[in-house]
């Protein structure tokens, strides 16, 4: 496989975080445009971990998605009471907030000679695991396809069991699932923390791939394109999002001989998409009429 | 009118040794294609046959908006690579070199 369809295959990867982050919370009943900002704090969080603090990727991967899950549930406590567009404001504000947090955010040391870490709106510069591990390309590609296939096995075993059962009646009729004596805000709560480690998991890995980050990276068009992710791929099942995730980078990759105007295009087709197939296109119809055959 | 433009980044390759990547572009006459010229050293030595790869991602669209890989043509100085970029659009880019070969790292330059 050369170097380009290997970079493609991991972009797919990470961005399927970040989408199935969203689904997760779309599937609940919340649209979130802030999932940017807990992939960022994945993304800084692994970065400081293992090029400042020298700490082994597992347990910088793994603190950063408790991090991400302690910043989404800070986000959540205060504005989960809010609904729809109002939420989704609240997000997005949240998401800008953090973002301009990052650009803030200087603590750099000193290590083997060189300064390390975050340096305001400079960046994030030497997150170097990969490389001095000597990590090929392929290989980190499996990682992020094995933690994607884990991360979707067990959303599958979710969505079979009473959990995924509550999870989508909660997100159809909140007050309906309340009579039924499910306690909603608990609920989306944990919702809400999952899905915020879920988007940081993704940043970790990204910041590994990248060397490199920066406070413009976890900005609100990361967010709308997570949102596009689940929306264009379906809201029927997880492989939605997936799906949602591979046509927007393929159709992207493909378009190129339009140049600067192909994410123009890619707007267009988006926008007909959702007027067409406003759930998606394996949405919950598709997917039931499916298991019923 | 010529376009140049000028990039410079102090970045570690190891604890014991600095990759230094120095790179100058210019306009070819075409909106947004730039011939580069890339200067690779370390420790002060210049870096002679890694095999260079250089991508360009716009910061505020990662993983969406950026340039096909291209890989660098040893030049004639020491150290030296060239490479022809099309940007296709005016914005901030962050250029990533992808080093392999004797030296194996990723450096990013923001420009």
């Amino acid at each position: 496989m050369d170097e380009y369809a290997v970079g493609v295959l991991t972009n797919i990867g990470l961005v399927s975080f970040l989408a199935l982050s969203a689904y997760l919370l779309l599937i609940s009943g919340e649209l979130s445009f802030g999932q940017q900002a807990f992939f960022g704090v994945g993304a800084y969080g692994a970065g400081i971990g293992t090029a400042m603090l020298g700490w082994p990727l597992p347990v910088a991967v793994l603190a950063s998605m408790l991090l991400g899950a302690i910043a989404a549930l800070l986000v959540a406590l205060p504005t989960l009471r809010l609904r729809g567009l109002y939420f989704a404001m609240a997000t997005l504000a949240a998401a800008e907030m953090m973002r301009i947090a990052f650009e803030l955010l200087h603590w750099q040391i000193d290590v083997g000679g060189e300064r390390i870490g975050p340096d305001g709106a400079q960046g994030f510069r030497g997150i170097r695991w990969i490389f001095e591990r000597g990590v090929e390309p392929e290989t980190f590609l499996a990682m992020v396809w094995i933690l994607l296939a884990a991360v979707v096995g067990g959303f599958l075993w979710m969505e079979r069991s009473r959990l995924g059962t509550t999870l989508r009646a909660t997100g159809q009729d909140p007050e309906l699932a309340r009579s039924l004596g499910i306690n909603v805000e608990r609920l989306k709560l944990g919702v809400v923390g999952a899905s915020g480690a879920l988007a940081a998991l993704g940043g970790a890995l990204f910041a590994y791939h990248n060397s490199y980050i920066e406070p413009r990276n976890f900005d609100m068009m990361l967010g709308v394109h997570s949102l596009s992710y689940a929306l264009i791929g379906g809201l029927g099942t997880v492989l939605g999002p997936l799906l949602g995730a591979a046509l927007d980078i393929g159709v992207l990759e493909s378009s190129r001989f339009l140049q600067g105007y192909r994410m123009i295009v890619f707007g267009g087709l988006v926008a007909v998409l959702l007027i067409y197939r406003p759930r998606g296109l394996l949405d919950e119809r598709l997917v039931d009429a499916w298991r019923r055959r | 009118m010529r376009w140049l433009l000028s990039l410079c980044l102090l970045a570690p390759l190891a604890a014991s040794a600095q990759t230094r990547a120095d790179m100058q572009c210019k306009a070819v006459g075409k909106d947004l294609i730039y011939d580069c010229v890339v200067r690779l050293a370390r420790a002060g030595e210049p870096v002679n046959g890694a095999q260079l790869t250089v991508s360009a991602d716009m910061p505020s669209m990662p993983m969406a908006h950026n340039i096909k890989p291209v890989k660098a043509r040893p030049g004639k100085g020491p150290g030296e690579y060239l490479v022809r970029l099309d940007l296709e659009m005016q914005g901030e880019w962050a250029i990533k070199l992808r080093l392999a070969g004797p030296v194996r790292d990723q450096l990013v330059l923001h420009y």
